[in-house]
């Protein structure tokens, strides 16, 4: 007894009715044989014969015979009087039965009334009430003292233990209760706190007891909608955990480099480094977090497999984007922990330029993630066959749009300024002026769309930036237009240049250029012609007298930049007039009296002038040279 | 096009809780919806119903005839407004006067008559039988030009019943287009109704429901592009029937009398 009371709840190992037969038949074989030795086959066989062969009705017959003898009268009557004995005395016995049946009800129902009500007669019943019959010992025979004492001993002992057992249970419970409790609230503080930071907190779908909380973008892809919500789990002590299942535990995020040749110049930074990675809420963000990047490669992914046309390359893991002949940009999915590339030069200026490619490209998710539930909550076209596909959002082109168009905007720039060095050195005054990003600059306010939508909306639109010049000739000016399309074919840069030439009038430069070459012969060409119509109107601000004695310039073959010049003795000379983006170059030839080509004197009579941008020599300019050779 | 067509009828006291679980069910806010409806009956030309004649009945001649002597419906001619349409400015007796006569100017009125956009909205029958739990209609629109429509729906031989405006929320889930609606008249007295729709709104308050006890109707319709395709119609059935599992703690939704539906001209 110095153990607690305890069931035993396993199944009672039943013991076999016969431990072993073979000795109990030995022990018949015994009896029925006398000894063993008289078992034999042929004895048991000789047996078997015989009781086939034996009537079995033989000994009725034999009794019949033996009562044959009595009187027919006298064998009814014996026959009646046996059967009526034998019914007494099965009545009787079964009056006694059910006497005896009665009395120990009565009395067992006095204990267990339920039970005795089952076996006793109606008779019963209805006489006499329940429980109405006591036993008792009377008078039980004197027991010894130490026997007593023995009994005593033992009931408080048994007592005793009983209690313990029952007070240590109690105490277990309570402490394990007490536990319980503490982790609970443990767990629902943690939870609240949740709650209180904002999330949505809510009951799992399938699983209806346990929360969850929702950190997943609604309106993403069913992907990763569906994956942006994770169980609050409570550990043994209480605290909470975050089970999101079968998605990797890392933090992951998308990277950008900069590749310029072989080498890695820049990387953008982490946006956030955790800094308590323990917190309940800093493990939400960063689950957060994690499907959120992997949800823009994904999309990455998916819009580079479109671009293959224009050079996107995509491997396994990895997106590359050609800038330009040697720079690219790189986008990976790298867990949180290895973002930097250790290969990386260390670069702040390209590091910026990859941070904000970074940041572009989740403002473009984000902005299609509210495109999204625009377009969900519009009234949907009426159910088809064909479901309609979802377009892949607009992430990459935008940036590659805007990187390409600001390429050209910087070439197109830089001659511009290059042009401008050569005229300004030349003495020629002209007006270059740029708008760039144009296209930008107009954003209206709607009151159908929130302004931050319409901010991102600007950059999915085509861009375009706008150049213009004055030239020297009074009326003449240039427009170059540049757009770029990121969403719609045609894609690519195109230049839309406009012409104002009073001089040439039928002088138009095909509106959609879209090589650089073709855009800087143009324009070259066009202030050659510019400054070819110049020469003539050079001597007009002079006296008369003075214009008398100069020879007057005609323009002869305009788009040689070739001018005439006759003078009043039939002297002639020919003006050759060649702009490139570096210099500007004139030759004047004299001609012979009659117009031939055979030059009459040509060392004395050739000039030649060149004009570099940026070079500090004193050089007449072309007004100058202009007059100089003017003089016949 | 075809329509199928869950509804439910909502108490008023119970509209704000439904409000709050649609817009937790479909995670959208709900969009709130002005509209006014005018209905219009198709009537018949005399002298075009008798082209029967000769043996030379052709295919053409019986299509004609089948469209010419065929039903004739009531059809709804559906216009956006905003509450700000209705001017509470004017007082009631202009704003009356105003609707009575039909062609007053009342100076202060933000309403414009002439640039209201209207769309044509035309529903069959419910069909019968065939899909005994769940409303299936054939339904077209069409978009009107801006302003008064009369004289044009009058060529094209409707005439102008009657008009009413309806207030609702509308959700979107997936497909499906919940209508949280209810019914609201103009305040007429009897024997004065106009003939034509009103080019002035009263003010939005003067507006009382149909239904007096002030409840609403839940609308759950999806289109289908192409009515002849089981599967498609299948599929569109099924997604109402999930909605209608999902909202079954809130309200009931079910089909609706088909005869209550009718839109045949008598």
């Amino acid at each position: 007894m110095s153990e607690s009371f305890s069931v035993s709840l396993r199944p009672k190992i039943e013991k076999r009715d016969r431990p072993d037969s073979l000795p109990r038949d030995i022990a018949q074989i015994n009896a029925q044989w006398g000894s063993f030795r008289e078992l034999n086959e042929a004895t048991l066989r000789q047996k078997i014969e015989a009781d086939k062969h034996k009537d079995p009705w033989e000994e009725e017959d034999e009794g019949d015979k033996e009562s044959a003898d009595l009187e027919t009268s006298e064998r009814l009557d014996q026959l009646y009087k046996r059967r009526a004995e034998i019914i007494q005395f099965a009545l009787q016995a079964h009056m006694e039965a059910s006497f005896a049946l009665d009395f120990v009800s009565l009395l067992m129902s006095k204990h267990q009334p339920r039970q005795a009500e089952t076996s006793m007669s109606p008779f019963l019943k209805s006489a006499a009430p329940l429980g109405s019959l006591n036993a008792e010992v009377v008078n039980p025979p004197p027991r010894p003292d130490s026997t007593l004492k023995d009994i005593k001993s033992v009931s408080r002992g048994w007592r005793l233990q009983n209690f313990n057992s029952a007070a240590s249970k109690l105490l277990n419970a309570g402490s394990r209760l007490e536990t319980e409790v503490n982790s609970e609230t443990k767990y629902w503080n943690e939870v609240l706190a949740v709650k209180e930071k904002g999330w949505k907190v809510c009951r799992l779908p399938r699983e209806g007891q346990a929360l969850g909380v929702q950190y997943g973008f609604l309106e993403a892809t069913p992907l990763f909608r569906d994956r942006g919500l994770a169980a609050l789990r409570r550990t043994d002590d209480g605290s909470l955990f975050l089970d999101k299942g079968l998605i990797p535990l890392k933090a992951q995020g998308v990277r950008v480099r900069m590749k310029h040749g072989d080498r890695i110049v820049g990387c953008s930074k982490v946006c956030r480094p955790p800094q308590d990675a323990e917190s309940i809420e800093s493990r939400i963000l960063q689950a957060r977090d994690t499907v959120f990047e992997e949800e823009l490669f994904y999309e990455i992914m998916r819009e580079a497999r479109i671009l293959g046309s224009q050079g996107v390359t995509t491997r396994q893991n990895l997106v590359q984007i050609p800038l330009s002949e040697e720079q690219e940009v790189l986008l990976d999915l790298v867990d949180r922990d290895q973002d930097r590339d250790p290969e990386a030069a260390v670069s702040s200026e390209r590091d910026v330029f990859a941070d904000s490619i970074a940041h572009s490209i989740r403002i473009l998710l984000t902005y299609a993630h509210r495109q999204n539930l625009r377009r969900r909550t519009q009234p949907p076209p009426p159910l088809a066959p064909k479901r309609r596909p979802i377009p892949e959002y607009q992430i990459l082109r935008p940036i590659m749009a805007y990187l390409q168009h600001k390429s050209h905007i910087q070439w197109l720039e830089s001659l511009m300024n290059d042009l401008r060095g050569v005229l300004k050195s030349a003495g020629i005054a002209c007006d270059f002026r740029s708008t760039q990003f144009d296209s930008i600059g107009t954003l209206q306010p709607n009151s159908l769309v929130s302004k931050v939508e319409a901010l991102a909306r600007v950059f999915l639109a085509p861009i375009q930036s706008t150049f213009s010049a004055t030239l020297v000739t009074p009326g003449s000016s240039f427009r170059v237009r540049i757009r770029t399309n990121p969403a719609v074919p045609p894609f690519g840069t195109f230049y839309d240049i406009s012409v104002n030439l009073p001089q040439y009038p039928d002088v138009q430069p095909p509106s959609h250029v879209g090589l650089q070459e073709e855009v800087s012969a143009i324009l070259t060409h066009v202030v050659m012609l510019d400054i070819a119509a110049s020469v003539p109107l050079q001597g007009h601000g002079a006296s008369e007298q003075q214009s008398k004695d100069r020879l007057s310039w005609e323009v002869a073959y305009a788009h040689h930049g070739e001018l005439l010049a006759l003078g009043q003795n039939g002297q002639s000379k020919k003006m050759k007039i060649s702009l490139s983006r570096d210099e500007l170059t004139i030759h004047t030839i004299a001609l012979g009296r009659n117009g031939g080509m055979g030059p009459v004197d040509a060392t004395s009579s050739t000039m030649s002038q060149t004009w570099k941008a940026g070079l500090a020599e004193s050089k007449p300019t072309l007004s100058e040279f202009v007059a100089q050779a003017s003089q016949p | 096009m075809h329509e199928l067509l869950l509804f439910a009828s909502v108490s008023s006291h119970q509209h704000h809780e439904l409000l709050q679980q649609l817009t937790g069910l479909t995670a959208m806010q709900p969009r709130h919806s002005l509209e006014r409806r005018l209905i219009f009956k198709a009537t018949r030309k005399p002298g075009l119903a008798n082209t029967r004649g000769g043996a030379s009945q052709g295919a053409d001649i019986v299509r004609l005839n089948k469209m010419l002597n065929g039903q004739m419906f009531y059809t709804q001619v559906v216009g956006p407004v905003s509450e700000a349409d209705f001017d509470g400015k004017s007082s009631s007796s202009e704003s009356q006067d105003a609707s009575m006569s039909g062609t007053d100017e009342v100076a202060g009125s933000s309403y414009d008559y002439d640039s209201q956009p209207w769309k044509l909205e035309f529903r069959d029958i419910p069909e019968a039988g065939i899909r005994s739990t769940i409303t299936a209609r054939l339904a077209a629109s069409a978009a009107l030009p801006k302003g008064d429509v009369v004289p044009s729906m009058n060529a094209w031989g409707y005439s102008f019943v009657t008009e009413y405006v309806v207030e609702g929320d509308v959700f979107i889930h997936n497909d499906i287009v919940i209508f949280l609606h209810r019914v609201l008249q103009y305040s007429v007295h009897p024997g004065q109704e106009p003939h034509e729709p009103r080019r002035q709104l009263p003010s939005f308050r003067e507006l009382s429901p149909l239904e007096r006890t002030g409840s609403y109707i839940l609308q759950a319709a999806i289109t289908v592009q192409d009515g002849g395709n089981q599967e498609l119609m299948r599929t569109a059935s099924q997604h109402l029937f999930g909605l209608r599992e999902q909202l079954k703690s809130a309200v009931r939704l079910e089909h609706a009398d088909r005869l209550s539906l009718d839109t045949r001209a008598k």
